[in-house]
Parts: C-alpha cells; sequence; structure tokens
C-alpha cells in the first residue's frame, strides 16, 4: 500500500478487479480471467511448492568441485574401519560414535579433507550491501552475492540438483502439512508495481491442489491459515513491487518450517530473512535468504535424516557441521565473537491461494520465540 | 481398585469358555502395587479427561471370545486393552517377520521359533550404513534371545485350538503358536496386565522388528475397528474416521438434526442387528438405523482432515469414542499444545515428555530401550558416551519425594544416572518417572513449551536408537501414533 494514496481497491467490483489485472498482466489475465482475481481487496496469497537450497552447478561439477565431491558416511566409515584390516571393531567404538558425533561434535576435529565450493558464480542475494572477496557473482552478472551455505554444501552430492536432499525437500513437503509455509501480501495496489506491501508468513492447513496432471500445482486453491500450532511462523516483513518483482526488507528473525515425515520437528532460523520473488497473479518464484543459524541448520539435518538417508547423497552430518561453523559469516556470538549464522538462498516457488484466516487480527511471532 | 469382572462384555460365540480376566482383579490376592497406591492422583484424576480415564471407570474393552488352550486367558490390561495371557497372566508376544533396511528377521509363519539360547555377539548388518559383524555392546552380560522371550513351551500332547498350533523348536520342544508364528513371553512383564514388551501401537520398520502382543478381537461391530493409540483404545470406522459422541444426545436417543446434520453424519447400522455388549440401535426415522455405543449416538465430522482424527472433538461437546482410554500420567504432568501440529504430553512446566526407543542390530533384535538391557546405545546418542552430558541433554523427569502413580503404565523408578541401569538398593539415586517401566525424560534443547525440538535426536529419526516425543494428537502425519 502507498503512504500517499488512499487504498483504492475497497468497495470496487470484481468486474473492476478483472479489468486491472487484465491491464496489469496483459495477455496472460486475458488468458486466464479465471485467476484473474487472485488479488482480492489488496491482498494475494501464495503457498509453497518448491523449494531447494540454492547450489549453482555446471553440468559435470568440474568448475565448483574440481578436486570432487565429499565423502559420506559410508565412504568415512570404510576409511576409518576398513575390513581389509582383520580388525573385529566394537559396535561402541565404530557405529555408535560415528552416530553420537553427528550430535556431539564441538570438541572435535574434521579427520577428513572437505571440498568447498569453488568459482566466482553462485545464486542468491547481495545480503549485506557489499562486495566482497568471499562474494559470488550471480549467473546474471550480479556481484556481491553472499552465499557461504554453497560453498559448504555444493560439493555435497545430496544438495545438488538431484540430489536427495533436493528431490525429498520438496517430495516430502507434499504429504506433510508441517511445512506448509505460505505468504501473503496485503496492501497490495498494483502486482506490477508498488512502493509499499506488506508480506506475512503463515503455515497452512490443508493439502496442496494439484492440476489434471498430479504433478503440477493449480493456483486458485484455498488454506486455513494455522493460528492454532503454527504462530511461530507467522513473521512479518515490509516491501516493494518494481517491474513484477517482490523485494523485502530484511528482519532480524525467520522461523522456516522444514520436517520429514513421522518426525514432530525441524526448522530453520534464518536471520537477516528477506524475499525477493517474480510475482505473478498465480505464482511467485525466486528468493528467500538470509544468514541461516548453523545450529538450527545442522539440528534439522540430524534429527530429520537418518545416516542412511544421508549416505545416499554422501552426506556427513559432523562433516558439514564444522563446514558451517568455518564458513558461517554473521551473527557473532556476543561473548565468544564467533560467527553463528551463514548466509544462504533458497529457492523457491509459491502457487497462488486464498488464504482463510480465522482470526481478525495477526498476531506476529515474538521475535525470541523458540531460540534455536 | 478397578471392579472386577462383570465390567466386561464379552460377545459369546458358544465355543469354549475361558478365563476372563481383568488386570487388576487377578492382583486382588497377592501384593499390588495398586493397592499401595490407592490414594494417589494422577494429573487429573476423578476428572473427565479427553485422553485418559480415571482407574475407576468401569469401561474396559469387550472381546470376542475365541477357543485356547487350557490354563489360557484373556486379561484386559490398562493400556493395550485385552490381550492373552498364559496360566500365570503372563502376556503373549509373537514375533513376526518383518524387512529392515538390509534384510529381514523374525519368525516365519509355521516355521520353528528364529528366538535361541544361542549369545549373538555381532551385528546382523540389517541396518544400513553399518555392516554386519560388529561386536555387539556388553557382551559379558548379554542375554540370548530365550533368556529375554521365553518360549511358551506346550505340552507333549498338546492340540491345534482354534488358532493355536504347535511348531517344534529346533531342539525338538513343542511350543504354542499363536497364527502360525510361536509365541512368547517377556521378561519384562512382572505382572498380570502388564505389557512391556511390545505394544499394539504400529511400529515403523526402521524401528525395528518387534515383538507384538497378541490377543482377541475387539467385540464391535463390522463396520467398526479399535486403533492402538498413545490415549487409549481408539474406536475408529472400518476406513479409520474417527467416530464422535455428543453431550447435547440422550441416551439411545439422538437430537443431532438439521444444522447439526450439516457438519455431523449419523454411523449407519444393518436394518437388523443383534444389540449387544454396549452396541444399540437409534431409530432415526424409518429404516434408517445408527449406531450408538454405550448408549451414545455415533457420528462421524463432515470437516474431519484425515483418517484417526480428533479434529471433530474440538467443537465444544464433541467427543472422540474410545472402548477404553489410557491411564492418566503423573499429577503435574500437563497436555501441551505444539507448533508440530497436536498435543503431547509435557512435565508440570509444559516441557515436552521425550520416550527412548531403541532396539540392537542382532539377529534377534532384543529391545535396548530399559534400565534392564545395555545403555550403550542410549549414552551415545545423547552423550557421546558421557553419562553427565546425557543427563543434560535429555534429563530424567524426577519424581518428587513420596510420589506414586495410577496403576502399573506409570511408574517411579530409582535409576542410577552413572549407569542409566536401575540402581541397586542402598544406593545412592534418581526416583525418576517412568513410563511402561522405561525412563521419560525431558529435551534441554527446548526452551519454552510448545515445542518438540528432541523429537527425532537419534538414529533413523529417533525411532531405532533416539527420543521421540509423546504425542497424543499429530495433525500432520494422520496420527501415526508412535511407541
Amino acid at each position: 500500500m502507498k503512504h500517499e494514496r488512499p487504498d483504492t481497491t475497497q468497495g470496487r467490483s470484481t468486474a473492476t478487479h478483472l479489468l486491472l489485472g487484465a491491464l496489469a498482466f496483459g495477455s496472460l489475465a486475458a488468458t486466464q480471467p479465471a485467476t484473474a482475481q487472485a488479488l482480492r481487496d489488496g491482498r494475494i496469497g501464495y503457498v509453497m511448492t518448491e523449494r531447494r537450497w540454492a547450489v549453482y552447478e555446471t553440468e559435470d561439477g568440474k568448475t565448483e568441485c574440481p578436486n570432487g565431491f565429499n565423502l559420506g558416511p559410508r565412504e568415512q566409515f570404510a576409511i576409518l574401519f576398513p575390513a581389509s584390516s582383520g580388525k573385529v571393531y566394537t559396535e561402541v567404538e565404530s557405529h555408535l560414535m560415528r552416530e553420537g558425533l553427528a550430535f556431539h561434535d564441538m570438541e572435535s576435529k574434521e579427520p577428513f579433507p572437505f571440498h568447498d565450493a569453488q568459482g566466482p558464480i553462485s545464486y542468491g542475494l547481495n545480503l549485506d550491501g557489499k562486495i566482497g572477496p568471499n562474494d559470488f557473482q550471480s549467473p546474471e552478472g550480479v556481484k556481491g552475492v553472499d552465499n557461504q551455505l554453497y560453498r559448504a554444501i555444493g560439493c555435497i552430492g545430496a544438495y545438488r540438483l538431484n540430489g536427495v536432499v533436493s528431490f525429498f525437500d520438496t517430495d516430502d513437503m507434499y504429504d506433510n502439512g508441517y511445512n506448509r509455509w505460505m505468504i501473503e501480501l496485503t496492501g497490495v495496489d498494483d502486482l506490477v508495481n508498488d512502493d509499499d506491501v506488506t508480506v506475512t508468513t503463515y503455515r497452512g492447513l490443508d493439502d496442496l491442489q494439484r492440476d489434471g496432471t498430479g504433478s503440477a500445482f493449480a493456483p486458485g486453491s484455498t488454506q486455513e491459515v494455522d493460528v492454532r500450532w503454527g504462530q511461530s511462523f507467522i513473521s512479518q516483513l515490509k516491501g516493494k513491487i518494481v517491474n513484477g518483482v517482490l523485494t523485502t526488507e530484511p528482519i532480524d528473525r525467520l522461523k522456516w518450517p522444514n520436517s520429514q515425515p513421522g518426525v514432530a520437528s525441524g526448522y530453520y532460523i534464518i536471520r537477516g530473512s528477506r524475499l525477493e520473488l517474480q510475482l505473478t497473479d498465480q505464482v511467485a518464484k525466486g528468493f528467500l535468504a538470509g544468514y541461516v543459524d548453523v545450529e538450527s541448520f545442522s539440528h534439522q539435518l540430524n534429527t530429520n535424516w537418518a545416516t542412511h538417508h544421508q549416505s545416499y547423497g554422501q552426506l556427513s552430518a559432523s562433516s558439514l557441521h564444522r563446514a558451517l561453523r568455518r564458513l558461517a559469516d554473521a551473527y557473532p556470538d556476543p561473548k565468544t565473537g564467533v560467527n553463528t549464522a551463514i548466509s544462504s538462498a533458497v529457492q523457491l516457488t509459491l502457487t497462488q491461494v486464498y488464504l482463510v484466516h480465522p482470526q481478525k487480527k495477526t498476531v506476529v511471532a515474538k521475535s525470541g520465540a523458540s531460540s534455536r | 481398585m478397578r471392579p472386577p469382572l462383570k465390567l466386561f462384555w464379552a460377545l459369546s460365540t458358544g465355543l469354549v469358555l475361558v478365563v476372563v480376566v481383568a488386570a487388576g482383579a487377578l492382583r486382588g490376592g497377592t501384593p499390588l502395587l495398586r493397592d499401595a497406591d490407592a490414594s494417589a492422583k494422577g494429573a487429573t484424576a476423578g476428572e473427565s479427561f479427553k485422553y485418559w480415564q480415571s482407574p475407576d471407570n468401569p469401561e474396559y474393552e469387550a472381546y470376542r471370545e475365541e477357543p485356547m488352550p487350557p490354563g489360557f486367558q484373556v486379561v484386559v490390561a490398562d493400556f493395550e486393552g485385552p490381550v492373552f495371557a498364559d496360566e500365570r497372566g503372563r502376556t503373549l508376544y509373537t514375533w513376526p517377520l518383518r524387512s529392515l533396511r538390509n534384510g529381514a528377521t523374525g519368525d516365519r509363519e509355521g516355521k520353528p521359533s528364529a528366538c535361541t539360547d544361542e549369545v549373538l555377539r555381532v551385528t546382523a548388518g540389517l541396518m544400513s550404513p553399518y555392516p554386519a559383524g560388529l561386536l555387539l555392546p556388553d557382551l559379558d552380560t548379554r542375554p540370548s534371545c530365550v533368556d529375554v522371550w521365553p518360549p511358551v513351551i506346550a505340552p507333549k500332547d498338546a492340540k491345534k485350538v482354534g488358532k493355536w498350533s504347535v511348531i517344534e523348536r529346533e531342539d525338538g520342544t513343542p511350543q504354542w503358536a499363536y497364527d502360525g508364528y510361536p509365541v512368547y513371553t517377556s521378561i519384562l512383564d512382572q505382572q498380570p496386565g502388564d505389557v512391556r514388551g511390545g505394544t499394539k501401537m504400529d511400529s515403523a520398520n526402521d524401528g525395528g522388528v518387534v515383538r507384538e502382543p497378541i490377543g482377541p478381537a475387539p467385540a464391535v461391530p463390522p463396520e467398526f475397528e479399535v486403533i492402538q493409540s498413545t490415549s487409549g483404545r481408539l474406536l475408529v470406522t472400518k476406513q479409520r474416521y474417527s467416530v464422535y459422541t455428543w453431550d447435547g444426545d440422550e441416551p439411545n436417543v439422538s437430537n443431532c438434526n438439521k444444522e447439526c446434520l450439516t457438519e455431523w453424519t449419523p454411523v449407519r447400522a444393518p436394518q437388523i442387528v443383534t444389540e449387544r455388549d454396549g452396541w444399540t440401535i437409534v431409530k432415526r426415522a424409518p429404516g434408517i438405523n445408527q449406531w450408538a455405543f454405550r448408549g451414545k449416538p455415533l457420528y462421524t465430522y463432515n470437516y474431519d482432515r484425515g483418517l484417526r482424527s480428533f479434529w471433530g472433538a474440538d467443537v465444544p461437546g464433541w467427543h472422540n469414542v474410545y472402548t477404553q482410554r489410557t491411564l492418566p500420567p503423573p499429577e503435574g504432568f500437563t497436555v501441551q499444545d505444539v507448533e508440530a501440529g497436536g498435543e503431547v504430553l509435557a512435565d508440570s512446566r509444559g516441557r515436552t515428555i521425550y520416550l527412548y526407543n531403541c532396539r540392537d542390530d542382532s539377529f534377534a533384535q532384543l529391545a535396548c530401550d530399559n534400565p534392564d538391557s545395555t545403555q550403550a546405545y542410549r549414552l551415545a546418542i545423547c552423550g557421546n558416551g558421557d553419562p553427565k552430558l546425557c543427563q543434560q541433554t535429555f534429563p530424567y523427569v524426577i519424581a518428587p519425594p513420596g510420589a506414586k502413580s495410577v496403576g502399573r503404565l506409570w511408574t517411579v523408578m530409582a535409576i542410577d544416572p552413572d549407569t542409566g541401569r536401575r540402581a541397586m538398593p542402598g544406593q545412592a539415586a534418581l526416583n525418576v518417572w517412568a513410563y511402561r517401566d522405561r525412563p521419560v525424560y525431558t529435551y534441554a534443547g527446548d526452551d519454552q513449551p510448545g515445542v518438540t525440538n528432541g523429537d527425532g535426536y537419534g538414529e533413523f529419526t529417533g525411532r531405532r536408537n533416539g527420543f521421540k516425543a509423546f504425542v497424543f494428537r499429530d495433525i500432520f502425519q494422520s496420527n501415526a501414533f508412535r511407541p
């Protein structure tokens, strides 16, 4: 909503909205009249239908991973406890030591070489407004991209495009409503250009609605906002829309749900979080970026991904945890000065939905809620 | 103490008379914890609460009689409902073959028991990514499968009875089998009505090949099922939708009409029905019958979001239906809404209660989730082998001095915190709350009520060797109750 003018959407007829939508979106809206009403009373909602940590990949991976990919639990175990040694290992010194280490690795050093992603290019946003020596350049040529998480995960197979985390993060989201993350833009006069809009994040309660193909998602479904259990996922950001691109100001802390089936927990704390999304009245596509809290990242990994599943993608939780701590680039601990968060970006696709609000007043989560 | 036999209904099949005994009644002539704890109060003892019932509540699950071997009996357990028991009242279990990540173990139908008296020394490698052949913990005190799961030996002249048959063990000893699977007792069961060796709750495969308590079928019409939830024996339709009752109804009379019917659908009953065992018919209109249970008409909720749901009970005056609910937790425990979506059991501060799950990777799949088994697995997960770190990460829930529990489901246990095992008499110990004879915990990372950050902590997201929240209601995962 622009401060200098009243909300002129009030009292408009559906036909007026249709007309405005058609003008705003040209031929797209003209061919999709049913969704031209997606923006109603200055409001439009979207539900997350695709997500993956932003990892820039070349075809053979040799540019960003010239030393190859990192070892996973299976490979590391074989090196530490070689069958060829002829020794019979105890479960305590081998298997259980490795499992315990995944949760308690703070005191130990990384025994294996860890390959950070190399190269000048990465996806993401310029989070600090600077162009630093460790920053990347986006594939489109934008400099100053902050994404040190990419350095940590870029050479781990699990996080690459066809990797197990990339796949299941989205696929398991479909059937697990815990991850039903949504945004709602309010105060929107114009979905193409508006210098003042409010973005509120929510969790929804309903299933996703697929289209007739069974694989894509149809805009125009309904999601009830989870105000009973999902309160801690409600955050609010201020933003603007320029040429159809929503850009928000950062907020200090956003709790972003990410849980696998059968686990009653899982989320990331993203500090300095912000959105950059290309909007249409059917889909929003772009980045959720910020500095992900290192401990929340590793805790989510350890509690939601069994070592068995990590092994699919040569993902060693303890090795990654150490790399995250080493590469963390923001939010220093006030006592130790050690950085606690790492710059990151998530590639998101959200599909338009109508949000049903059980309560009139939105209550945003307290900034200090659940510190992990 | 619970009133005795008259509480139980049985569908008479006219086949064989069986001894029908309530767990409480069996203890009548023995020194009973229940007697000693008669003055104790649970969290809401004496109050009606949706997830549990007073031990004085006479409502327990009726079951269908079936022929059994001489001396065998049915005991109605506090939590698991009716289970088969031997002549001493010990609950009976089977161990059906199931697949794990790298292979299968358990008993094959109609085959001799795979549970032997050999003390297994190495891992089987059933759970990737770890190989077989690793030396198991505490080998000097490790029991054999038979030590932990004594087979139920049949007389030499034993004859097949109903679903009961005899299978010879490898050494030629006859062993009772049920539905083709060899039958065992558990050394964890100390009294009639104890079902501590296993549970009727569904177990995820990664949790190991578990032993399952066996029992007769619930006495419910064919349109219904009873499923084991953390809050008791939940009544659902054959399609597993929850059924509900309404305070606005009268005994065997439905007052749900017009507007009410836009949200609630009466559960239809056939035209010809024998009313028995608490099941009756409400005639809504000529030719339209509705099932009622214990005098209360039954409905499904038109806005339920999934199977075995609790959504309908969020509507004031409406309730889920159980054949029997669980017993109250200790006094001071609470139920908390959690951001995971649902409700969990919590301590007096609202901190989520966690259960520890563990099964070893031997072919015997022995439990390591209780203080009488090796603690090496738990200590690795919660403290990297350090008991003190474990106590910080997942502290025990301390029972206050003089604390008593209601029944045998919740007990006070003396634990040696340095080993995690039961404390010896005279030893410095922590008195902690235990559920099904296993200590319960909170998680240091839960910094406020309403979070379950410790859920999934451990191997295979907490199912195999790790911690899971004590969940009553789980809105996003179809209430897949987890033991």
